[in-house]
């Protein structure tokens, strides 16, 4: 037993298992399952699996945030690190050091980081979306011209909206070269002349869904001078076409359905119209028969002794002509002028006779300034004896003077007997 | 009538509607005398026909852009 290496103690052979494993850095891929995350505890710890075996895993939390990878159950992953051992439990386990997505999980990844960045430039902002045409002319359709969704959507158009033509783009929508195909479909489609624009495949995997996750199918639809519906039937997923897309349908038959009205609508709109114009043709046509009775059951038109007389009748009926000629406020109008011109009549003739007594006594007044006037009154007038020079003083006159003195009716030459001169008492 | 108004049977489907819903606002809004609204109705009832029949005809209308049709109808069925 001396040759025997020594026995070890538990710690000693624990020890070396560590070391030892802990020299193998390995690369792992696998599903995580039994994930446990929280937020106290210093690292996350997940089960491992490939279906057969299982392998217990830790990462630190520092190292797992710095991986940005948001893992959860089923999650394909490749980790790399080391195998490990924790000696007071005796438990072997995975130390993760690098954490990365793989398989679906990874293209998931990639087309969420794609989708981040076209949601910063803007190509998913709900304004971007555009109505589409109530009443389409040409759908064109782009999608694979072989299986199920075409036919779908054919027979959907046919039976909804035959009225559309349709134009199809028929193109690969999977594999190699599908992503070029889909592309030059909607350029060709966007270019046709159509209305609107339907892109459409039937279910499939996420990876052969790739296509429409591309950055250049999603420009090209962003670019498409019409709507683009989307008919792409993968639900529950969400392709990037279907978030730039003016609408999203959830399979190609939907799109048809959502880009064309059905004929029951239509006709139903039809009958409605129908209906609309003839109550309103009938309500215009019982409004003016009801203007008609309303003329009618005038005096003018129901008075038979009115009538009885044509020229009497001529007469009102222009009269009523009149009155509807004259509104209300011209009505009015004409009373004004009437009662007017009688205040003016009466005005005028009033100032007239005051005219007149003023002129009676102006000209009284004129008669009383006149000479002749004062002559009437028994005044007389002195001219000297020249016979034009009017004596106004007594002091002007000697005795034996000659003047002629000038009555209201004719005139006599007097002689001056005698002169009292009053001074001041002038006339 | 308006003054150049296309013959009914000439008009997309689409126009042909407005044009109807315009004629119903129009007789709607009570502004217009029997005569008008005759006219307008008449107008109405043509472009109705014409809608109505082309909803009857249509007959749907298939043109590739690209590709060849699988036309294989048991396809319908796939």
């Amino acid at each position: 037993m001396s040759d025997a290496p020594r026995a070890l103690t538990v710690t000693e052979a624990m020890t070396l298992a560590k070391r030892t494993l802990e020299g193998v850095p390995l690369r792992v891929l696998g599903e995580v399952s039994e994930l446990t995350d929280r937020s106290g505890y210093k690292a996350i710890y997940f089960t491992l699996t490939d279906g057969s075996s299982v392998m217990p895993c830790l990462m630190w939390r520092d190292a797992f945030e710095l991986a940005g990878v948001p893992i959860r159950d089923g999650l394909l992953v490749d980790i790399g690190g080391a195998l490990t051992v924790y000696p007071p439990k005796g438990r072997m386990q995975f130390q993760v050091r690098s954490l990365q997505a793989a398989g679906e999980g990874a293209l998931r990844m990639q087309v969420a980081a794609l989708g981040r960045r076209l949601e910063a430039e803007g190509l998913m902002r709900p304004e971007r979306r555009r109505p589409l045409p109530e009443y389409p002319e040409r759908i064109a359709l782009v999608t694979s011209p072989r299986g199920k969704a075409v036919h779908d959507v054919i027979r959907t158009l046919r039976r909804r909206y035959p009225l559309a033509e349709l134009l199809i783009a028929g193109v690969t929508v999977e594999g190699a070269g599908a992503v070029e195909a889909i592309v030059g479909g909607l350029r060709a489609a966007g270019a046709s002349g159509a209305d609107v624009v339907i892109l459409g495949r039937g279910g499939g995997s996420y990876e052969d869904l790739m296509p429409f996750n591309d950055e250049a199918v999603v420009r090209a639809i962003a670019a498409c001078p019409v709507p683009v519906v989307t008919g792409i039937g993968h639900e529950p997923d969400t392709s990037l076409s279907d978030m730039v897309a003016d609408l999203r349908a959830s399979t190609p038959t939907a799109a048809a359905e959502a880009v064309a009205p059905s004929l029951d609508e239509l006709e139903s709109r039809l009958r409605a119209i129908r209906r609309m114009l003839g109550r309103a043709l009938l309500h215009n046509a019982r409004r003016d028969a009801h203007r008609l009775a309303v003329l009618r059951a005038r005096p003018v038109f129901c008075d038979r002794a009115v009538l009885s007389a044509v020229a009497a009748q001529r007469l009102d009926a222009a009269a009523s002509g009149l009155a509807r000629a004259l509104p209300g406020p011209l009505a009015r109008d004409r009373t004004r002028v009437r009662v007017a011109a009688e205040r003016l009549g009466a005005s005028t003739i009033r100032a007239l006779d005051r005219g007149r007594t003023e002129l009676r006594h102006g000209a009284e007044r004129l008669e009383g300034l006149s000479p002749l006037g004062i002559l009437a009154r028994g005044y007389a007038v002195c001219y000297a004896g020249d016979g034009t020079t009017v004596i106004r003083s007594a002091s002007a006159l000697t005795p034996g003077d000659r003047v002629r003195v000038r009555l209201h009716s004719g005139d006599a030459g007097c002689v001056v007997e005698t002169v009292t001169d009053e001074g001041a008492n002038t006339p | 009538m308006t003054e150049t108004a296309a013959s009914p049977d000439q008009m997309r489907f689409s126009d042909a509607l407005a044009e109807l819903e315009s004629i119903v606002t129009a007789l709607e809004s009570g502004q217009m005398d029997l005569e008008d609204s005759l006219a307008r109705y008449e107008r109405g009832v043509a472009l109705l026909r014409a809608c109505q029949a082309r909803l009857t005809e249509a007959e749907q209308k298939v043109t590739m852009l690209m590709g060849e049709l699988d036309s294989d109808e048991g396809a319908d069925e796939a």
